[in-house]
């Protein structure tokens, strides 16, 4: 939560200036310099915190440490672009994976102080309340999706325009934030009936899926390329779950 | 003829202190219980018994009850019961007016916010639902020599009971009041008796103690709850022109109240959800604000504040509050889990003391 809360601190207080951005992989995944300020800040914190650690962040990579078990992962900032245009929704995402398992998560929003955290064994809580997704039926909830950032697939973009527009159209609609820990936040405290990514990064949602779950919400994801950290999801409230996996998750 | 009394919740107020109001010999009482515990524990002995205590001794009454309910199976009471009586807190008033909605029958609500009469009606339709303040400490529980006897004991002080004069027909040992005088008391009720009530036991819980007279044996302690106890009184005068013969007069009862070695009243009890006891409006922030607001320096209500941050019972629901304090910088922790603006006088108040208070808390123990 400290690191959390130091970066986030950190990005509003650049947010008022120029950012300096550089692209990555599509003109929608870019970095800027507050990215590795922020990142670069909550890397010494988790190090000071917990010495040996490994971390796996979004732009330094993966840093070793002499401790196997325990892997952070860490978004400093995640929604970049809505930072750049000063849109109010963006994250820093950090989460502890424990033998492949995500078992803590925390995720902050600086503009709005939104704090969420959770922990296996602990519940999870925005700021000082304990939040649960709220349960409905799909007519009667509103979902996100997260597209990914890779290079342009007219393939594969054609399907999550497609699945879009099909939850869309049958529910009350759906968003797109340009943040997926923000969307999984969302569903967690009951803002949302559900969310999905298709080849989103890990540390875009490591948080989001263990504060999601303990909030009560049904939880799917799996890596396309390990190498990459490139995974896809689903997630949704109980009531929700065969709407959105049938129409975002492929077919067995 | 023998009338019917339902009450909503059987914990320290429903089964400890509404009998000495309402007299069994004239209520046939049935109880709406969520702790399955205690509503088997009802239903199977048919009778509890409450304690009070008067002249320093303890004086036991005896309660048969006709039913414990869990909530939702008491359908077919509300039809015949004379009076609904609430005493089950905040967090349940939503699936209590469930269950109540489509009765006209008078609500009586026992509850630690003048708001929640209001919000009764708005959920159920019922005009019929008046605020009632009971003006005494019970305990939820009974020390071990009249446990043994019957667990489901429990001690009450001789308090009184003030009821909104529009359901004075149900009789009882209890004083009507109109709403003008009932506002009156609730102000002392919220300011004198609550606020230095919890600080009592956020300090209490520090020095590792049980029950709010262990904590209130600590000099220190005792030296914070009554400096609490001025600063309140002088925003009663200040702020609200509550005549200071009543709010002198309220405040040493409620001191010799916290004091009382025979109430037996657990600090777990009275330190319970420290968020809801910080929110903005509230005892602590809340009486605290309204001090600043005055020209009033809080001091003593500030080291309560700094106590119940550091409240991290496990077994609370808002334990959370320990994570927060100990994951975040204080500024932080003020801005986030308190939603205190920076630059607003008590966050900088609170900022500016932080070392110190904690200081002064860690050595409550050296006398």
């Amino acid at each position: 939560m400290k690191a959390a809360v130091s970066a986030g601190s950190l990005l509003l207080e650049y947010s008022g200036d120029r950012v300096k951005t550089s692209p990555k992989e599509s003109l929608r995944d870019i970095v800027t310099e507050v990215d590795m300020y922020a990142e670069k800040k909550v890397i010494s914190i988790l190090r000071k915190a917990d010495p040996g650690c490994q971390i796996l962040t979004e732009e330094t990579g993966r840093l070793t440490g002499t401790r196997g078990d325990k892997l952070w992962i860490v978004d400093a900032l995640d929604g970049t672009v809505n930072y750049v245009n000063h849109i109010p929704l963006y994250n820093v995402s950090i989460s502890c994976v424990e033998k492949g398992n995500p078992v803590v998560g925390v995720i902050y929003n600086p503009v709005l102080g939104d704090l969420y955290y959770g922990a296996e064994g602990y519940g999870v809580y925005r700021n000082h309340v304990r939040i649960k997704v709220k349960d409905g039926v799909p007519g009667e909830c509103l979902f996100a999706a997260a597209f990914s950032g890779k290079k342009y697939d007219p393939a594969s973009r054609s399907e999550e325009f497609l699945a879009f527009e099909k939850v869309n159209d049958t529910s009350r609609g759906c968003l797109r934030t340009g943040s997926a820990s923000l969307n999984l936040s969302y569903v967690a405290e009951g803002r949302l009936g559900g969310c999905w990514g298709k080849a989103n990064k890990i540390w875009d949602i490591a948080a989001g899926i263990i504060i999601a779950n303990l909030a009560g919400a049904h939880v799917e994801y799996h890596y396309l390329n390990p190498e990459k950290s490139l995974v896809s999801y689903a997630v949704a409230v109980p009531s929700a779950w065969d709407y959105l996996s049938g129409i975002v998750l492929p077919r067995k | 003829m023998r009338r019917v009394l339902l009450v909503y919740g059987a914990g320290a107020i429903g089964r400890g202190y509404l009998p000495w109001v309402f007299s069994p010999q004239e209520f046939d009482y049935y109880y709406v219980e969520t702790n399955p515990a205690i509503a088997n524990l009802i239903n199977t002995q048919k009778q509890f018994t409450t304690c009070r205590i008067r002249n320093g001794a303890y004086e036991c009454m005896t309660v048969p009850v006709v039913q414990c309910f869990r909530p939702g199976e008491e359908t077919a009471v509300i039809d015949k019961a004379d009076a609904i009586v609430t005493a089950v807190g905040p967090r349940n008033i939503y699936p209590l007016s469930e269950s109540i909605k489509g009765t006209t029958k008078p609500v009586i609500c026992c509850e630690n916010d003048a708001s929640i009469p209001s919000l009764i009606t708005t959920l159920t339709g019922n005009p019929n639902v008046v605020f009632a303040i009971p003006d005494v400490i019970t305990s939820n529980t009974a020390p071990p020599e009249l446990l043994n006897k019957d667990p489901l004991s429990i001690v009450t002080e001789d308090g009184t009971c003030y009821i909104d004069e529009r359901v004075s027909y149900l009789g009882g040992n209890c004083i009507y009041i109109n709403q003008d005088e009932l506002s009156k008391q609730w102000m002392a009720k919220l300011y004198l008796h609550n606020t230095p009530h919890c600080i009592a036991a956020y300090l209490g819980y520090i020095l590792q103690v049980n029950y709010l007279h262990e904590s209130m044996k600590n000099p220190h302690v005792d030296r914070i709850v009554t400096g609490a106890m001025n600063e309140m009184q002088q925003l009663l005068a200040k702020k609200f022109f509550i005549d200071q013969q009543f709010i002198g007069w309220y405040a040493d009862k409620e001191l010799q109240r916290f004091r009382n070695s025979l109430l037996f009243d657990p600090i777990s009890r009275v330190a319970r959800e420290p968020f809801r006891k910080l929110a903005p409006n509230e005892r602590l922030i809340g009486a605290a604000q309204l001090c600043v607001s005055c020209g009033i320096i809080p001091q003593n209500i500030l080291l309560g504040i700094m106590a119940a941050f550091c409240y991290d019972n496990p077994a609370d629901p808002d334990v959370n509050i320990k994570y927060l304090m100990d994951s975040l910088a204080p500024k932080d922790f003020l801005r986030i889990a308190m939603q205190l603006r920076p630059g607003e006088a008590l966050y900088e108040l609170l900022l500016k003391r932080w070392d110190n208070d904690i200081g002064t808390l860690r050595n409550l123990n050296d006398i």
